[in-house]
């Protein structure tokens, strides 16, 4: 739902305005969002943004690592080369056409902050749940009821973090 | 080739398959409508909504819907594409397309063109169409592979394709649920509301023989599409792919 809001939004604007894609066509250009585990992948063809995962790994021709605050930044209308020069946001490939979409994305109605709430809300609730599956997991392997597994997890998180199920696999 | 496919659980010469196929939807059609309001208790408007989200279309784009039978598609493209954009409905049923045509006259849409055609060799240009869509009709096709080898060619690049189709679901209790409802109440539903209870038994059976989401994922790629992605709606009931040629 996030990668199709920000596409709608782009395209509407795209049409409203009639605006010219040419010195982007055929390009990928990715932005990744490290803090809260954002990669958006933006293709431009046939006149029109697509909001891809790039799942099939083809050749980005930008990439541009940024933190959220510099991603937000963006959309008010920031300059990638300030950006850049206080070492805010790293790009590999063409300034120009990275700079070229976030003048789109600057111009559009998009409210970013309100969308990465709600995208870092979904991740919260998957962590929650995925903590949750951990816990039923744990608590049938040892006999023992849930009640008593959150109790002894509690304790662990509280002891020793590192040694949590909740945390098992993550930094 | 293969000489035997499915038709739901059954068995089927290749060549009979399209027949069969026919002759449910002959039987379903006029009660196509009412039938998967019934099914899907209403939720297949939102998924068809959130297909026509997906599709990118804008005004003056030119849109195929295939196997588009009662027209549910091509009337939200219609507005979509606006008086200088062309949307065909194509099914390879006549009994559809009379239905298809009726719907959107109801709804006063005149200007869809209607084809009959069969989406393993469809009749159009290469390079034609911004969008193809098919909705709940990829599951009776014979050979999937060359209709959407022709749905590639079709596309013009940078043309979007949307499969909304039933598929896998995710949850196996969810899964077991949703058995128990397709296969004891829809064929009910079907004797009920369309005295036709074998053709929505075939309904429930195609979807289990249907290529799960990575599978039918691997088939678009297979066919030339550079990019596809899906989304599981409900659960997984329905999977909607999206692809695009580049």
């Amino acid at each position: 739902m996030f990668r199709l809001t920000i596409e709608k939004s782009l395209n509407h604007l795209i049409n409203a305005n009639n605006i010219d894609l040419n010195h982007i066509d055929n390009k990928i250009v990715s932005f990744r969002v490290d803090e809260i585990d954002l990669t958006l992948f933006f293709l431009c063809l046939n006149s029109r943004i697509f909001v891809i995962d790039n799942q099939q790994n083809k050749k980005v021709d930008v990439s541009v690592t940024l933190t959220k605050s510099s991603f937000v930044a963006i959309f008010n209308g920031a300059s990638l080369e300030e950006l850049v020069e206080n070492d805010e946001i790293e790009i590999n490939g063409s300034v120009n056409t990275a700079q070229q979409l976030a003048n789109l994305l600057s111009s559009s109605s998009i409210d970013i902050e309100e969308l990465i709430s709600q995208y870092a809300g979904d991740i919260v609730a998957h962590q929650i749940g995925r903590a949750f599956r951990q816990i039923k997991k744990a608590s049938v392997g040892n006999n023992d009821s849930i009640i008593n597994t959150i109790k002894d997890e509690i304790n662990t998180v509280l002891i020793a973090p590192s040694r949590s199920k909740i945390f098992k696999g993550r930094a | 080739m293969a000489k035997t496919t499915h038709f739901g659980y059954k068995e089927v010469d290749v060549e009979k398959k399209q027949g069969l196929v026919k002759g449910v939807f002959d039987s379903v059609a006029g009660k196509y409508d009412l039938m998967n309001d019934v099914m899907s208790m209403g939720t297949h408007r939102l998924w068809k909504n959130y297909t026509i989200a997906s599709s990118n279309v804008k005004e003056g784009d030119h849109v195929l819907d295939i196997a588009g039978g009662t027209g549910d598609l091509a009337i939200k493209f219609r507005k979509k594409v606006g008086p200088e954009g062309k949307v065909i409905l194509s099914d390879i049923n006549d009994s559809m397309l009379l239905e298809g045509r009726k719907n959107l006259l109801n709804h006063g849409v005149i200007d869809v063109d209607f084809v009959q055609a069969n989406a393993e060799s469809l009749p159009f240009e290469d390079n034609s169409f911004d969008c193809v869509s098919i909705a709940f009709g990829l599951r009776n096709v014979t050979h999937k592979d060359a209709a959407l080898k022709q749905m590639h060619r079709v596309l013009k690049k940078g043309g979007t394709l949307l499969i909304l189709e039933f598929s896998k679901v995710e949850n196996k209790t969810l899964e077991k649920i949703y058995d128990l409802y397709s296969f004891n109440l829809i064929p009910k539903f079907g004797e009920f509301f369309a005295n036709d209870e074998d053709s929505y038994q075939y309904l429930a059976e195609s979807i289990r023989k249907h290529p799960n989401q990575e599978t039918l994922k691997n088939m678009v790629l297979d066919a030339g599409f550079e990019f596809c992605e899906y989304h599981n709606l409900t659960g997984g009931i329905v999977a909607l792919h999206k692809a695009i040629k580049a």
